[in-house]
């Protein structure tokens, strides 16, 4: 009987132990992704919900970095955000989105029953393939998606250099 | 309100990967309010389908990709949006009120008015 039962456990363990390196794996693949949203300056609770269930603190706000000869263009999910919620900086090579989502300020009463959705300040840094006239970016936020368009200082097809494996 | 995790209609079941939105459910005494983040997703392409028993939000994420472009870092995947939900009968579902602004669907449902508490007054005879 007791064998069964340890046979079980190693079984579990087995199971548990790689779904922890799928975890893992996914986790480092998304990395970038997720977010972690802190507290921000303005309201980051709603003021007449209650309930037991936590503010997540880490989002997934999914980007995507693409080029052509001319330019490099950035897209970052900001589900809940507009213009004036968002800030972004060009530093060494890699653009910086700064921003808060808030609630909105309504008067929606109530108890929790999911919650799901991060709120307050976050911070992505974006690597850039390549150096950028920051000066002459331009900058878009629509549909919850920001989109950043980044000239290239020096034009010219993405670069790809082929390694010799010996 | 429970969430539907197989029973999507049959017409709406593609192969194609979906994502599953996060989402924010608040209830109160006369209604619940879900709130949907659906980044990317223009309002011509939202569709919001509720009937007595369901609610399925599903929403196609539109690009409008320049063509000829190497994605460097693509973490978005799936094309589209979708989560469904069985809805507990005391809800109203034909007086449902959606707004959806900023990427994120804010939907309204209240319960029927049998359902919602009721104050009795009590005279002093």
């Amino acid at each position: 009987m007791s064998s069964a039962i340890d046979t079980l456990k190693r079984t579990f363990s087995d199971v548990w132990e790689s779904v922890e390196t799928g975890w893992q794996r996914v986790r480092a693949q998304a990395a970038d992704a997720l977010t972690r949203f802190r507290r921000g300056t303005r309201r980051t609770e709603p003021a007449h919900v209650q309930g037991d269930l936590p503010a997540p603190v880490w989002g997934l706000l999914a980007s995507d970095v693409i080029e052509d000869d001319r330019r490099v263009i950035v897209r970052v999910e900001v589900p809940g955000m507009s213009r004036d919620d968002l800030d972004l900086q060009v530093i060494g090579d890699a653009l910086v989105v700064s921003g808060e989502k808030r609630y909105e300020s309504d008067d929606v009463h109530g108890q929790w029953r999911v919650r799901q959705c991060a709120y307050g300040a976050f911070r992505r840094m974006i690597p850039l393939p390549v150096p950028v006239r920051a000066d002459e970016a331009k900058a878009t936020c629509r549909d919850g998606v920001l989109r950043v368009e980044l000239p290239k200082r020096e034009p010219g097809a993405p670069r790809a250099f082929r390694l010799k494996v010996k | 309100m429970t969430e539907t995790r197989s029973n999507v209609p049959a017409e709406t079941r593609r192969d194609d990967p979906v994502l599953l939105p996060p989402v924010d459910i608040v209830e109160d005494d006369t209604g619940i309010t879900v709130y949907a983040d659906l980044p990317g997703v223009p309002k011509d392409k939202l569709a919001v389908r509720v009937d007595r028993e369901s609610l399925t939000i599903e929403g196609e994420i539109s690009f409008g990709l320049p063509e000829k472009m190497d994605a460097v870092l693509a973490e978005v995947q799936a094309p589209r949006y979708r989560r469904s939900f069985t809805l507990s009968r005391e809800l109203d579902t034909d007086k449902c009120d959606a707004v959806f602004k900023d990427g994120v669907l804010k939907l309204r449902i209240p319960k029927v008015e049998h359902a919602k508490p009721r104050r009795i007054e009590v005279k002093v005879g």
